[in-house]
């Protein structure tokens, strides 16, 4: 009898726990999963934007696309920013934690200041860096040139490879505040008794670093390095914002190519199947971020 | 000596802190300049005369309030509507046994990483489908696309720091299992629902392709993509008056920012920032 009613009890906990994740069930379902699915299934048409009528073509757009040209000159650029901005983000960003860790003077200020680039709009930090890197009031050309760097005003968006490195470095300055955050969120929980004991076995301050700190960051920097791979892959805003895409289509990455497919070159089918392809090459390391982050849940 | 490397670290530090804060400071000044200031070579590191006729401008013959109004009213109903679920749900997901509850947090975890880009065709021709387009109502669903695995992914960490032993004091207690989660674990998760609340805001409020895509009239749209549009629809570029608008679309986060930073860095401890 008292296992009955348990089990009655544990039935009616799991309608309970059913009927409170019901509405997200019912919007994941309709703005996530059938938005997701449907993509795929355009991919298999050829869609006119203005009229949304179109034909069905098969594989057509997939065989298409591996033979264009943009798309693997598009693929390129995303791999070059990806790996330029990530790198940067990883080594600035470390770097800022620890100087950040140490006890310098008004610390919670200068790690507010140095989080803020990742909380302002990219609207606003697109705008800010457009106005530094103006050519003839811009004060980074009136910078460099003081400092002896450069003798003439610098086309910092407009050639290459300049656009690019921009693109790059406003990305690095942009994101790598969250690095700063997740690694020092780690360093607080490093135990001083570590560090304690590699000083007593004479181990210099860079020492200390290669065997004692970075060790311990490395779980937290495989995370990071993962998520910002994955978010750096699919920025849209920020290039799209500073370069358009330009100069031609040199800061072209993938979904810079999936936007201007449907909405400048108004074929939605087309552009599904470079969104597909790109969802698939960022599928291997959403799946190894996803089974990191489950093992660790140990769930 | 270990004055003189502290002062030297302390020096280093500020260098690079002032350094990554300096395109702030520039918005700043920039948009208190008069316009001609802006044009003097070499330029002023700060205005020599102060002056906040950019922002007056920007409020009297922009249609900058409407877009700040728009900008408001979506962020606040995206929150609100994707809180109110996602809580719902995270808990749901933590404390609950059911068939299909780890699929589903699989499911939450991988559409936390998806691109924009892959659903925002789909969900165009679907809110054209229902006439939907042009509308902030069509951005409050659209952006449920990102809010609400961020929200749920955040909230179901926090959830899961709450101990049972709580829930289940009240449920000997005689509490129903509803009574039990609006008595105890609600006042609990609190800290959690408002750092969530207010990394969903942000996140909305600095949305801007789906409103690219989806709005293009001028009394829906919100500030990134009005703020935008002033660049470029703009004869000449008045550099004041955009560094001016940079700055009050900005005070919203500055305030978030600087009132609830303990809130801010939980986030940061439990689930991640979207980037």
């Amino acid at each position: 009898m008292p296992s009955q009613t348990r089990t009655l009890l544990e039935r009616r906990y799991a309608a309970l726990g059913v009927m409170l994740i019901a509405p997200t069930v019912v919007v994941f379902c309709s703005v996530i999963v059938y938005p997701l699915l449907s993509a795929i299934y355009l991919s298999f048409f050829s869609i006119f934007t203005p009229t949304l009528e179109g034909d069905f073509v098969g594989l057509g757009n997939y065989t298409e696309l591996l033979q264009t040209e943009v798309f693997w000159s598009s693929l390129g650029t995303t791999l070059i920013w990806t790996v330029g901005t990530l790198t940067l983000q990883i080594l600035f960003g470390v770097g800022m934690a620890l100087v950040l860790h140490q006890n310098i003077w008004f610390r919670s200020l200068a790690r507010s200041l140095i989080l803020f680039p990742y909380f302002i709009s990219t609207v606003v930090a697109v705008l800010v860096w457009k106005w530094l890197f103006n050519d003839l009031y811009g004060i980074m050309n009136h910078f460099l040139i003081s400092i002896g760097f450069i003798d003439f005003p610098m086309d910092y968006l407009g050639t290459m490879p300049n656009a690019l490195i921009s693109v790059i470095l406003v990305g690095a300055w942009k994101y790598f505040p969250f690095v700063v955050i997740a690694v020092l969120a780690r360093l607080q929980t490093i135990p001083d008794a570590l560090y304690e004991a590699a000083k007593i076995d004479g181990a210099g301050p860079i020492a200390r670093f290669f065997d004692v700190t970075l060790p311990q960051l490395r779980d937290v920097l495989v995370v990071i390095i993962l998520l910002r791979a994955i978010w750096d892959f699919k920025e849209f805003d920020l290039i799209f914002l500073l370069t358009g895409g330009g100069p031609l289509r040199d800061t072209q990455t993938l979904p810079l190519l999936v936007y201007q497919e449907a909405f400048a070159l108004n074929d939605m089918g087309k552009a599904s199947a470079y969104a597909v392809v790109m969802m698939a090459i960022m599928l291997v390391f959403m799946l190894i971020y996803i089974r990191r982050t489950r093992t660790e849940d140990g769930s | 000596m270990p004055t003189i490397r502290k002062i030297a670290l302390n020096v280093f530090a500020w260098t690079i802190v002032l350094a990554v804060a300096f395109p702030l400071f520039w918005m700043l000044v920039t948009s208190v300049k008069p316009s001609f200031e802006l044009f003097r070579r070499p330029p002023t590191m700060l205005p020599e005369t102060w002056t906040f006729e950019h922002y007056w401008h920007l409020i009297e013959r922009t249609n900058f309030l409407t877009y700040f109004r728009n900008s408001v009213i979506l962020s606040t109903a995206t929150t609100l509507v994707v809180v109110a679920i996602a809580t719902l749900g995270a808990y749901s997901l933590v404390r609950f046994k059911y068939n299909g509850r780890e699929s589903l947090a699989f499911l939450v975890l991988f559409t936390y990483l998806l691109p924009s880009v892959v659903l925002i065709i789909p969900l165009y021709l679907l809110l054209v489908n229902l006439g939907l387009a042009n509308t902030i109502f069509s951005l409050v669903i659209a952006y449920t696309t990102f809010a609400l695995p961020y929200a749920l992914w955040l909230l179901r960490s926090f959830m899961a720091g709450i101990p049972e032993d709580l829930e289940s004091a009240a449920l000997v207690d005689g509490a129903s299992r509803l009574g039990a989660f609006w008595d105890v674990i609600l006042p609990q998760l609190l800290p959690g629902i408002i750092s969530t609340a207010l990394f969903t805001f942000i996140l909305s409020w600095n949305e801007y392709l789906y409103a690219l895509v989806l709005v293009n009239s001028d009394s829906a749209r919100p500030l990134t993509t009005g703020v935008m549009n002033m660049l470029v629809s703009a004869f000449n570029i008045e550099w004041s008056l955009l560094m001016a608008a940079s700055v009050m679309m900005s005070v919203p986060l500055i305030i978030v920012f600087a009132f609830l930073q303990s809130y801010l860095t939980r986030g940061f401890g439990a689930g991640g920032v979207k980037g």
